[in-house]
């Protein structure tokens, strides 16, 4: 799959599995996400200037009736630690986390950050699956808003470069 | 329009005052010390027809100044956003703030992209520019210097799970829609 088919497909099943609110910040891998995203009129994108705001924009909206997801990278992840903690954390509030895993096996940048990001994820308590298929999408990003929904916290899915459609799938992987 | 406004306080003795003046299902108190506006942001864009007002502080609205500009580019006409600055960080030991420093929040806003921002400079233009705020269909930055008196106001009753819940049956019930559904299937499967 080419990136604009699997960006066509991750979104498909953002719309499938009823979000309709999406935060974002960008990272190169993410870019014709983005673009997806950002295009679909019927998805209310917000462009974020720091991943950390975009977890109280999402929990705003949530408590409004919005369904939402943030996709960032894990760095991004990283920046938004206080609010996952002491706002959605503390009020119990679902997100679907849709990250980019930089400095997965290959990335030549960003390994220090990929090593600790599946660490950071299992301290917080956060649920985590890695997609690597794109084909996959639909039904990963299906299951983790059900999952997000019963358990009323964060769940993470993480996008390698694969399920970007941006690098040869392995089969070992 | 202002009673039905739904109202989201940063964290700090504000949440608190705010409590003492209008209790209410629809007030929800941020505990994330700069997540107020971003909250706020949120509730504007899922609902854009009903009036949402940020109760927010200079220390916290310092920590997620980059929320200014978020907020001034999806410019949510609903959105109240009222800053209320006592130059210190009054609830954890009155350390000064940057705006006793001399920065300048609304000034920062419009800068941002926020062409409707002012200060309040007295309790009469407080007022004024509150009525119209909540009158009229247009995002809106207020910025108002505050002493660091304190009243004496009764604590929080209610946890933050609580708050939730209790905002979202709000919101269901003044809305008329639903929000949390049942996640059970009739029959387990």
């Amino acid at each position: 799959m080419n990136p604009l088919a699997a960006a066509q497909t991750i979104v498909g099943g953002l719309k499938s599995a009823g979000i309709n609110l999406v935060a974002t910040l960008p990272d190169i891998n993410l870019e014709t996400l983005l673009h997806e995203v950002e295009s679909d009129r019927d998805i209310v994108h917000v462009p974020l200037c720091r991943e950390e705001e975009g977890i109280g924009i999402c929990a705003g909206a949530y408590l409004v009736g919005k369904k939402c997801a943030a996709i960032m990278q894990n760095g991004g992840f990283f920046n938004s630690n206080n609010a996952i903690v002491s706002t959605l954390l503390q009020y119990q509030i679902p997100l679907l986390l849709l990250i980019y895993y930089a400095g997965d096996i290959g990335d030549r940048t960003f390994s220090t950050t990929g090593s600790l990001t599946e660490p950071v994820l299992q301290a917080l308590g956060i649920r985590a699956y890695i997609m690597r298929d794109p084909d996959d999408a639909q039904e990963l990003i299906r299951r983790a808003q059900i999952l997000t929904e019963d358990s009323k916290r964060p769940v993470a899915l993480l996008l390698t470069k694969e399920a970007l459609g941006r690098r040869a799938q392995l089969k070992s992987l | 329009m202002a009673q039905d406004a739904l109202v989201v306080s940063s964290a700090g003795a504000v949440t608190l005052e705010w409590h003492a003046l209008r209790p209410s299902d629809g007030n929800f108190r941020v505990r994330t010390l700069g997540l107020c506006s971003s909250i706020a942001l949120g509730m504007a864009l899922g609902l854009p027809h009903r009036k949402i007002i940020a109760l927010d502080g200079d220390g916290s609205l310092l920590m997620n100044l980059c929320s200014l500009p978020t907020i001034a580019r999806m410019k949510p006409k609903n959105l109240i956003h009222i800053v209320f600055d006592n130059e210190v960080y009054e609830a954890s030991g009155s350390k000064k703030t940057a705006t006793g420093a001399g920065a300048d929040l609304v000034g920062l806003a419009r800068a941002a992209g926020i062409g409707n921002a002012h200060w309040a400079n007295s309790l009469e233009e407080f007022e004024k520019v509150i009525r119209s705020a909540v009158s009229e269909n247009e995002l809106c930055f207020i910025g108002a210097k505050t002493s660091t008196d304190r009243v004496d106001v009764p604590p929080y009753p209610i946890d933050e799970v609580e708050n939730k819940y209790r905002f979202i049956r709000h919101v269901e019930k003044t809305e008329g829609i639903e929000i949390l559904k049942s996640n059970l299937p009739a029959s387990y499967n």
